[in-house]
């Protein structure tokens, strides 16, 4: 067995550990508060797939909203996946998923458009404003060196209360007690495999995009100095690659993921526009991003993850006496021990002396005969 | 026998420090000393000679407790102790100034004279008057002129080192190690640095002085003791060796490993550099009216001491990050200045970096993806707008198989490579890119010998195929050896230009090297081939 | 618009400034302590929602406001300590391990508060006026007219905020602790190479800028909204990030550049309850006026270099 080899398995033993650590931390939180910690633990860990009514079967119905509550935060872990592996910690997902949203849903009210067309024209719109917005962020860095970061957590609020802003005073339907647009004409909608789950063919475009972004990034000369930018800024000056036109790319890049993501969700899921908050999708991508390892092609295992835990804290908030809000406290745990680099130092350098000795013994085995 | 073993019985007497048979072996099996023995005596300017490398700076981090010897004893006033930190050796009164220095820029000379050690007024608060009266105090017996109250950030580099100084003096040092402490400053400040030094010394401070500036040498120090190669050449007194003598021992070549070539007929110039000169941020000059060029099929080696304006000379032909003051740059006739290295490369240059750490590879990132770095743009690996994966796998399992790599596969992280590995990965890139110029900067330092030997092979083969070759390299070995002709950078200005370097000795390019020697402008003019 | 004016050029406009300087300086002051010993902590934000609810219910427990900042600051240190923990002793990035925080402080808080007391949202049915930071006159003050209307009559944490300025620009300067925190922050190597724990003085910097942060926090559970709701720092610490920035790292440049923010966010309340201005537009101000900070800040500041260094090696600019 090779080095390389006992490092992905140690990687592998690593992400276990990180997530176990969660759930022990979940579980702790539900022995503290909860009269039924086992039923609550039950609920949280198998009834997002089992049903438990009087045998235990499969539920496929949780299966599936749990697929669709996939949907959103696969494509804000893409965006993400893509900004941070430039090294750009740019956190504008947040603000991105509302405005993609808000662009799409004005698109699906009031431009009429042949069926097919319409969703894919919406989702369009809501890219291209969103790449425009993060151009904001990407050029004061290039041209000023301003944080991304900070001046992306800004950029949230402002988007938010612009977006409020014309909901409320220009495109609010009044004959409504809540605050909200006027209904998406039905060529807009983005139809749906499993209505009762509001599982739509949202979930079939977002694996699609996982597959395209892994493309993006691994098979093209694009994505490559993306990464390489990441790696090592230096290095990629050096080797001749487009520093600055980079660092703008993968922030426009990662900010028309999160509008399509936006708008996708919207289209698919509600008939009309009536988000008077942050939705939180863009965090949650950063968790996923993070399970992911920034590469794309584990971001619908890792939004598969989040999702089912979430569906699980939806579901012991319902049935026990537990805020369905754990979710959070899980997803930060699972942050901080998965991006840890020393977690288990001294596990994996354990495995490191025993790999270079079996292979000292080896060279010396080979010499002998 | 006996008598003379009496004698230095008595000689150790007086000794303050004894290193004995040090030997140092780096965790990644880098000898920097073997069976070394030093000593120092009370009260004396001692120097430590060597070349880069020698394992001057390695033998005193293991005085001053940053590194443990991995055999061999310290003795420290005639009693044996064990150095683990830094905290140890200021105990024992060693104080060290580090070439970098060592201060907190935004605070004042006095709180970094006493940080880590300051005065307490009312239990919480730093009693600034006693940390500036001591600094004054500290000051004034040594006649160092340094105002207490100025931040470090605003004060001169002459004056930084004072205070580095008078830090070390303040905790109590006796014996002082400086690392080549005029590598930055300027000829008014050298003057005055040896005159506190002498002050010093009178007062019965022992100085270790790590240099190869030989005039420095000879103009300051009691006695020396030279190193190469790890070893120890023997310990002088300064007034019994002369500088030719110095220079043979220091400069000097252990092992060679000859590389066949057959005589270069150089064509047309590629590289041409007319008046190159260039001042860092700290004012001092590195390059000095520079002028060179490098003919197809020629391979021009540039020698001398580090620090002598080679890595400026490099940074500014590729564009690194520095920029000249004045001065031409030319590549087959066209103005270089201020391009970027995509332009760069595309008009044929390849550079083979000093530190390949840093810029040569991303340590993270596969072999592949290292050794293609410079071509991913091109066509011929690309199908529209997807990689041509079939093409970038088979040029870099070529490359791979070509130069020798040893790996696991072409998805190996490189950061998993030996450094000669390494190496060669970056050499890969940068030779097989059909190069017209190629700047080979220490193009096998720190690596095992077989690799050295491949690489240098390479650059032979590659400049006899017709590729102008800038060779830059500290080892002397290496830059006789493979060059055609040479220059010699001494202070940012060539000293020397050899047409032939067939005819040269160690001891002439110690010489020169060491600035004992500098020709005349008129056979300095030749390397212009005008 | 002469009217609007003199809405403004009122005292209560003024007051208003300062009230709501208050946490975005403590917050601000937090970052520059992490700052100089160099690490960034953007997980101020989720420190300031923790703080805020351990403030408000500690005080609900024991009926006491003090006991209640205290346990905010006790809080806000801790997280700060656990930041370091994380970020230092296991190696995850930073930036990363503030993110965590921040998600805490967002969803996990809401959690905690259902955990302890079985409330959703807000704690306003909690609250009683002895778990509310008292206001204080100032004796003399009070009586002059316009100056004491502005500087009198504010909560006790107010005036800590703007004297922390004073105390912790003392501490940075003047005692051995805020040296060591400078030098470790600054040239790591120059401390460790005289005996100043790195890792020490980073702990201690995070954990005092978490409990500057706390304080923040329980202002604004117990005096500002006089309850802890959810969203309700709503970016404060993120603010606090850019005031530090702009502030050049230094307390009295933190607290002007809170006090920017302060006055845009005062004015944009103040527009808010104008017919004819769009509420939701008049919230963005404020943030929007950040990013251009940010942006004219990071401006001057490479004017600033180019100039030095046109000074310095006057030839390579021409």
């Amino acid at each position: 067995m090779n080095n390389r080899r006992r490092m992905t398995l140690f990687n592998l033993i690593r992400g276990c550990a990180a997530i176990l650590m969660a759930l022990l931390v979940a579980a702790i939180l539900i022995f503290i508060s909860c009269d039924e910690p086992w039923l609550a633990l039950r609920y949280l860990i198998l009834s997002p797939v089992l049903d438990f009514k009087e045998t235990i079967s499969f539920n496929a119905m949780s299966l599936y909203t749990i697929f669709g509550n996939m949907i959103p935060i696969m494509f804000t872990g893409l965006g993400v996946c893509v900004m941070f592996s430039a090294n750009e910690f740019n956190c504008g997902g947040e603000g991105c998923v509302m405005v993609g949203a808000f662009v799409a849903s004005l698109c699906a009210i009031y431009i009429p458009m042949p069926g097919f067309l319409h969703p894919l024209f919406c989702v369009l719109v809501a890219m291209l404003v969103c790449g425009a917005i993060m151009l904001i962020p990407a050029l004061l860095k290039v041209k000023l060196g301003a944080s991304e970061m900070v001046c992306t957590l800004m950029l949230n609020y402002v988007l938010l209360y612009i977006v409020k802003h014309f909901l409320t005073n220009v495109f609010a339907d009044r004959s409504r007690g809540q605050t909200q647009t006027l209904r998406f004409l039905d060529t807009a909608q983005i139809p749906s495999i499993v209505v009762r789950a509001k599982l739509t063919w949202g979930f079939f475009i977002a694996i699609a995009c996982a597959a395209l972004i892994w493309l993006f990034m691994y098979r093209t000369r694009w994505g490559y100095t993306i990464r390489m930018l990441g790696v090592n800024k230096l290095f990629s000056g050096y080797s001749g690659l487009k520093v600055g036109g980079t660092v703008v790319l993968a922030q426009v890049v990662g900010g028309m993921l999160s509008g399509m993501g936006g708008s996708i969700e919207m289209l698919g899921r509600y008939t009309s526009f009536k988000w008077n908050s942050l939705p939180g999708y863009g965090w949650d991508g950063m968790t996923v991003a993070i399970l992911a390892k920034n590469n794309p092609a584990f971001v619908p295992l890792a939004a598969f993850f989040i999702a089912y835990l979430d569906r699980g804290c939806q579901l012991m908030a319902t049935y026990c006496d537990i805020s369905s809000n754990m979710i959070d406290i899980i997803q930060a745990v699972i942050f901080l021990f998965f991006a840890a680099e020393q977690f288990l130092a001294g596990y994996r350098q354990k495995l490191v002396v025993k790999g270079a000795r079996e292979e000292l013994l080896a060279a010396e085995g080979g010499a002998r005969a | 026998m006996d008598q003379s073993g009496a004698a230095r019985a008595a000689m150790e007497e007086q000794d303050v420090v004894v290193m004995r048979g040090i030997t140092k072996i780096y965790a990644n099996g880098i000898v920097a000393n073997k069976d070394v023995d030093f000593s120092v005596r009370k009260g004396e300017i001692h120097a430590l000679m060597g070349e880069n490398g020698a394992g001057k700076s390695t033998l005193m981090k293991m005085l001053f407790g940053m590194e443990q010897p991995t055999s061999g004893e310290i003795l420290v006033d005639g009693r044996q102790i064990a150095l683990t930190s830094p905290n140890v050796a200021i105990a024992h009164g060693i104080g060290m100034v580090h070439q970098h220095f060592m201060l907190v820029p935004s605070l004042t000379v006095a709180e970094n004279i006493v940080l880590g050690i300051a005065p307490r007024k009312g239990g919480v608060f730093v009693d600034m008057q006693k940390a500036l009266s001591l600094t004054r105090k500290y000051a004034q017996e040594f006649n160092f002129n340094v105002d207490p109250n100025a931040k470090v950030m605003d004060i001169p580099v002459g004056m930084k080192q004072k205070v580095e100084i008078l830090k070390a003096l303040v905790r109590g040092a006796k014996i002082l190690i400086l690392d080549e402490p005029t590598a930055v400053l300027t000829t008014q400040e050298t003057t005055e640095l040896f005159r506190e030094l002498i002050n010093l010394k009178k007062q019965g401070y022992t100085i270790i002085f790590i240099s190869h500036k030989l005039r420095e040498i000879m103009q300051i120090t009691d006695r020396l003791t030279i190193l190469r190669g790890g070893r120890s050449m023997g310990v002088y007194n300064t007034r019994e060796v002369t500088e030719q003598e110095i220079s043979r021992l220091m400069v000097g070549r252990d092992v060679v490993l000859s590389v066949q070539k057959e005589p270069a007929k150089p064509t047309q110039t590629v590289l041409s550099v007319r008046g190159l000169s260039y001042t860092n941020d700290w004012n001092r000059k590195m390059l000095d009216g520079v002028s060179f060029s490098v003919r197809k099929g020629e391979i021009l080696g540039v020698a001398g001491v580090e620090g002598n304006g080679q890595r400026e000379l490099v940074d500014i032909l590729f564009g690194l990050g520095r920029r000249p003051d004045t001065g031409e740059i030319t590549v087959n006739g066209k103005p270089i200045v201020g391009l970027g290295q995509d332009k760069l490369r595309a008009m044929g240059i390849s550079l083979v970096p000093e530190d390949r750490m840093i810029y040569g590879i991303a340590a993270n990132a596969t072999i592949e993806e290292n050794v293609t770095s410079d071509r991913v743009q091109k066509k011929e690996f690309n199908h529209g707008p997807l990689f041509n994966m079939k093409a970038l796998h088979k040029e870099s399992d070529r490359l791979i198989e070509e130069f020798q790599v040893l790996c696991s596969s072409r998805a190996q992280k490189v950061g998993m490579l030996s450094g000669g590995n390494i190496q060669k990965v970056v050499v890969a890139r940068e030779f097989s890119s059909n190069p017209t110029l190629i700047i080979a900067d220490q193009p096998t330092r720190g690596i095992d010998v077989g690799a050295t030997e491949f690489i240098r092979k390479e650059l032979v083969r590659l400049s006899r195929a017709g590729a102008a070759v800038l060779l830059v390299s500290a080892d002397l070995n290496e830059v006789m050896e493979l060059s055609d002709s040479l220059i010699i950078l001494h202070n940012g200005k060539i000293a020397a230009y050899f047409e032939d370097t067939s005819v040269l000795t160690d001891e002439i390019m110690g010489e020169y090297m060491l600035g004992l020697k500098k020709q005349d402008d008129a056979q300095i003019g030749r390397v212009c081939h005008e | 618009m002469s009217d609007f004016l003199s809405m403004l050029w009122q005292t209560a406009f003024f007051f208003s400034i300062l009230r709501i300087t208050a946490p975005i300086l403590f917050a601000a002051l937090g970052a520059v302590v992490s700052e100089k010993a160099g690490c960034s902590n953007i997980g101020l934000e989720g420190i300031m929602m923790i703080s805020a609810l351990f403030g408000a219910l500690s005080s609900y427990w024991t009926q006491s406001w003090l006991v209640g900042v205290l346990a905010a600051m006790l809080v806000g240190a801790l997280v700060g300590f656990m930041i370091g923990f994380f970020a230092l002793k296991l190696k995850t990035d930073i930036i990363l391990a503030g993110i965590a925080v921040n998600m805490i402080g967002d969803g996990g808080t809401q959690f905690l508060l259902y955990l302890f007391t079985g409330m959703s949202g807000n704690t306003s049915g909690l609250t009683t006026a002895k778990m509310l930071i008292p206001t204080v006159k100032i004796p003399l003050l009070d009586k002059i007219p316009v100056l004491g209307e502005i500087f009198s009559g504010h909560a006790v944490l107010t005036y800590v905020a703007f004297l922390m300025v004073l105390l912790l620009w003392i501490m940075l300067q003047k005692t051995p602790l805020g040296l060591n925190i400078r030098a470790v922050g600054e040239n790591p190597n120059a401390a460790s190479s005289v005996g100043v724990s790195v890792l020490r003085y980073k702990y201690i910097a995070l954990s005092m800028g978490g409990a500057l942060a706390g304080l923040g926090g329980a202002f604004m559970s117990m005096y500002y909204s006089q309850s802890w709701n959810v969203n309700m720092v709503a970016g404060r610490g993120f603010i606090a990030l850019a005031a530090e920035a702009m502030g050049n790292h230094t307390p009295l440049g933190a607290m002007l550049s809170s006090m920017l923010f302060g006055l845009a966010q005062a004015v944009s309340i103040k527009v808010a309850g104008l017919p004819g201005f769009s509420s939701d537009l008049v919230s963005a101000i404020p943030y929007a006026i950040t990013i251009l900070g940010l942006a004219i800040y990071a401006a001057m500041r490479i004017s600033r270099a180019k100039s030095v260094h046109r000074i310095r090696v006057p030839k390579a600019m021409r």
